[in-house]
């Protein structure tokens, strides 16, 4: 139970700043915030013995396969905040909230 | 001959016929175009006679048809033809063929006779179906169409705004009547579930007492309406401002005649109500009066007539309360013939001296000998003299009323009286004397002088028949009572004495004569108008006004502005949520997310 | 209370303070020092709880990769000669409510599902992860080598092609 409360509060605070922080990067890193956490439970669920799971070698290498996810998402992710902030000189959301075209 | 009778129905169809083709080729037959209406009329009037001839010798009905239209439901038209009818027919089509005949010369020269004869052959079609009708629905069509070529053809010189407003007021007058007319209907029919007066008559003695005279009573308001009776009457003196054939056909012989026939016609019915015979009997009688004693006050001799038309009626209305329907239809008959040629007569006065003002006639028998003595005939008729028609009719009225009612016997023999005194006076100032205006007085064209010989002749003689009349009608026929005759000639002389010799000055009274108030006052229909305006139009007018302000403006365009508003405000509302910004959109999403768990979440494991 | 239950709740609190500096911090370094806490204590978790080799990846990939490229996107993008920019938060009810409803949902979904004690930890090591890669996860690896190799002609694309 306490396992469950952090991860998801973890989860819900990141939730939130994606939501509402105002800088692109900003989003980006409540983004890694959530996976984290998702990753977090997951591996807690097994470590907590969890029946009819999965093989502990699964859950691990589940766990792997998060992270890679993750670290494509943030390669892309940061690639583009550079090029939008080349382009458009501001990695403010409001601002760009604007942008046509 | 017999054979024509199961025709019946082309009384109604050939003058529909007659009226479509005049107003079609009005304009082509141009002088003709009298000749070729007075083709649906001319048949009536043949079609009426073979009737009548048939009918005398045998009463109920001779002939008729019926339509299945509406039939399931006792809402079927058909007509039925019997001595009544009959009568009717050959009265109307005789008027208005002579009518017809006599707008020959009297509206020459006019613009938009197409419509004029389209609308009087239209008016002859509808009075046909009025009387062949075999049920109430066929009666209410005539009735209704009457009542639209009234409106019509009073309002032929629309451009007049007098006319106009004067035509308006007619119809709107006689359509409060026929409310009342139209709920009597809906309540026969709930009764008795059928129409037709076959089913009504056979049907009326079960009909509850109740029920039986609020319909009695419903019937009589639409009669009053039609035939211009207290509180109905204000429109039939505005209805001068058509020309003075029209008034002579729809306004003297038949369609104001119509409220007299339908309570002939719903005798059956209406005679076991005797609350409503009671009230026919109130309401005919103080209008007589009321309306003889306007017509003494009146200096436009159209207007005389128009106001002894209602009185006229309110002796026909007094004579039904009183029980002798048979008396009421010999007097209708005798009316239609002496107040159509008074009428034809002032037309005459009117096309050959130029004015309608008796203050400027005078002297007019030498000018229009023909016109002046068939006008006596009918004036003689109308004052009730021995040997002429009025007389008599006049006389089986005032017998009935007293047998009746001795109190409004009296009330009839003073309207008598008033009766005898503006015919006198106004025969004096138009005829006789010195000629006071400023034109040349002359007779008109044969084509007018002809049907005021026949009509003349009429008011002459008619009178004698009294007895077949009453059978045809499907009644008896009461002998003449010698004392009623005695004081009603009494009576008439005085009348005529005392309004001959009031003529004598032949200038309108002064104003400071004692009676010049009250003449005023008579003058203007006892301020019948005045009435009905300050009781009815000038609320009706505040209250439209405040509704207008309150709920028109208030309400109804606040609630259409505010959908408009309200559609506005949604719109920018919802606007607000396509604000392109992503974490919005994110956080929209995410709600639907928790939304859709909790929705789960509570349909399946309870949480 | 337990040595178990006493790691787990420092952990938990490193990690709590690292998201909440991540989610709320003004400063962006102080931002990403957050992340970067976060970031360890996550991989604190994974080997206390037996993972070790995840673990290891985490603090690898994660924080020294995920962070450093933050760090310089940070760098490239916010020039600011005022020092470390300022970074703004809309506090807004509505996310607040969408936030703290999926909390509670999912909370009380799963709540039964979990055990009370996380005290076991997983036994797993390379072995076993390769007896998963190569066996049923076959599929999810060669996936994720293509994937990887997609991001890094994307980010090339992404960032230097313009400049052609």
């Amino acid at each position: 139970m306490s396992l469950l409360v952090l991860t998801m509060g973890l989860f819900s605070l990141g939730l939130y700043g994606v939501l509402t922080r105002r800088d692109l990067v900003a989003v980006l890193a409540s983004i890694e915030v959530m996976l984290g956490a998702a990753t977090l439970l997951l591996v807690g669920l097994a470590a907590a013995g969890t029946p009819a799971g999965p093989s502990e070698g699964a859950v691990e290498a589940t766990g792997v396969m998060i992270i890679v996810l993750a670290a494509a998402e943030a390669a892309i992710g940061l690639a583009l905040v550079i090029s939008v902030a080349k382009r458009f000189k501001t990695t403010r959301v409001d601002d760009l909230a604007e942008v046509k075209g | 001959m017999e054979q024509l009778l199961s025709y019946g129905w082309t009384t109604v169809a050939l003058p529909l016929a007659v009226a479509v083709v005049v107003a079609l080729t009005g304009r082509l037959t141009g002088r003709l175009t009298p000749y070729v209406a007075a083709v649906a009329p001319a048949w009536v009037l043949l079609y009426g006679a073979v009737a009548l001839s048939s009918a005398i010798d045998a009463p109920g009905v001779l002939a008729s048809g019926r339509t299945t239209w509406l039939a399931e439901a006792g809402l079927s038209v058909g007509w039925a033809v019997d001595g009544l009818t009959a009568l009717m027919l050959v009265v109307v089509g005789l008027v208005a063929m002579l009518v017809m005949v006599f707008s020959a010369g009297y509206m020459a020269g006019e613009s938009g006779l197409a419509r004029y004869f389209a609308a009087l052959s239209l008016f002859t079609a509808s009075m046909s179906l009025l009387v062949v009708a075999d049920g109430f629905v066929g009666l209410f069509i005539g009735w209704e169409l009457v009542g639209v070529c009234s409106y019509l053809l009073i309002g032929f010189w629309f451009t007049k705004p007098a006319a106009a407003k004067a035509a308006v007021k007619a119809f709107l007058t006689t359509r409060v009547g026929d409310v009342g007319m139209l709920l009597a209907l809906a309540l026969l029919w709930r009764e008795v579930g059928d129409l037709s007066y076959e089913a009504v008559f056979a049907a009326a003695g079960g009909i509850a007492p109740g029920v039986l005279t609020a319909a009695s009573l419903l019937l009589l308001v639409g009669a009053i309406g039609k035939s211009a009776q207290f509180p109905l009457q204000i429109w039939l003196p505005d209805a001068m401002e058509g020309p003075t054939p029209v008034s002579a056909l729809i306004h003297a012989a038949t369609m104001v005649a119509a409220g007299v026939f339908l309570i002939a016609r719903t005798w059956p019915l209406f005679s076991l109500s005797a609350d409503a015979l009671a009230v026919t009997l109130a309401i005919g009688g103080f209008t007589a009066v009321a309306a003889a004693a306007a017509a003494i006050a009146q200096r436009d001799i159209k207007k005389v007539l128009a106001y002894s038309t209602i009185s006229q009626l309110g002796f026909m209305f007094a004579a039904l309360g009183a029980g002798a329907w048979e008396a009421a239809v010999f007097h209708l008959v005798t009316h239609a013939a002496f107040k159509a040629l008074l009428f034809l007569a002032s037309g005459s006065v009117i096309h050959g001296s130029g004015t309608q003002d008796l203050y400027e006639m005078g002297g007019l028998m030498r000018s229009m000998p023909v016109t002046g003595v068939t006008w006596l005939l009918g004036a003689g008729a109308l004052a009730g003299v021995a040997p002429l028609a009025g007389f008599f009719s006049k006389d089986e009225v005032l017998h009935a009323a007293w047998s009746a009612d001795p109190a409004w016997a009296v009330v009839l023999f003073v309207a008598s009286a008033f009766t005898a005194f503006y015919t006198a006076r106004t025969t004096r100032l138009a005829f006789f004397g010195e000629y006071r205006g400023s034109g040349h007085p002359h007779e008109g064209g044969l084509d007018m002088r002809a049907p005021l010989l026949v009509l003349g002749a009429g008011a002459a003689l008619l009178g004698f028949f009294g007895g077949p009349i009453a059978e045809l009608a499907g009644g008896h026929h009461g002998e003449l009572d010698l004392t009623v005759a005695a004081v009603s000639s009494v009576i008439a002389l005085v009348g005529l004495a005392a309004g001959w010799v009031s003529a004598r000055g032949a200038t309108a009274p002064r104003d400071e004569a004692p009676y010049a108030r009250a003449l005023e006052w008579g003058a203007a229909g006892w301020k019948a108008d005045a009435a009905v305006d300050s009781l009815l139009v000038r609320p009706v007018n505040a209250l439209s006004r405040v509704l207008d302000a309150r709920v028109d403006r208030g309400v109804v365009d606040r609630l259409a502005e505010g959908s408009a508003v309200l559609a506005r405000r949604l719109g920018s509302g919802l606007a607000a949520l396509q604000s392109g910004d992503a974490q919005w959109y994110a956080i929209m999403t995410g709600a639907g997310a928790v939304a859709l768990l909790a929705l789960v979440a509570y349909l399946g494991r309870g949480l | 209370m337990t040595v178990a239950s006493l790691i787990f709740i420092l952990l938990g609190a490193v990690a709590t303070i690292g998201a909440v500096m991540t989610v709320f911090a003004r400063d962006v370094t102080r931002m990403a020092i957050g992340l970067g806490t976060f970031l360890v204590a996550v991989a604190g978790f994974f080997v206390y709880w037996g993972a070790t080799f995840l673990g290891v990846a985490q603090l690898f990939v994660y924080v020294g990769g995920v962070l450093v490229l933050v760090l310089f996107a940070i760098m490239l993008v916010h020039r600011n000669p005022e020092g470390s920019p300022h970074l703004e938060t809309r506090h807004d009810v509505s996310a607040l409510a969408v936030a703290g409803g999926l909390f509670i949902m999912v909370v009380m979904a799963l709540r039964d599902d979990v055990p009370a004690s996380v005290d076991q930890g997983i036994s797993s090591g390379p072995q076993e992860l390769a007896e998963a890669f190569l066996g049923p996860m076959l599929t999810h690896f060669e996936i994720g080598g293509v994937l990887l190799l997609a991001v890094l002609v994307a980010v090339v694309v992404i960032v230097g092609g313009e400049e052609r």
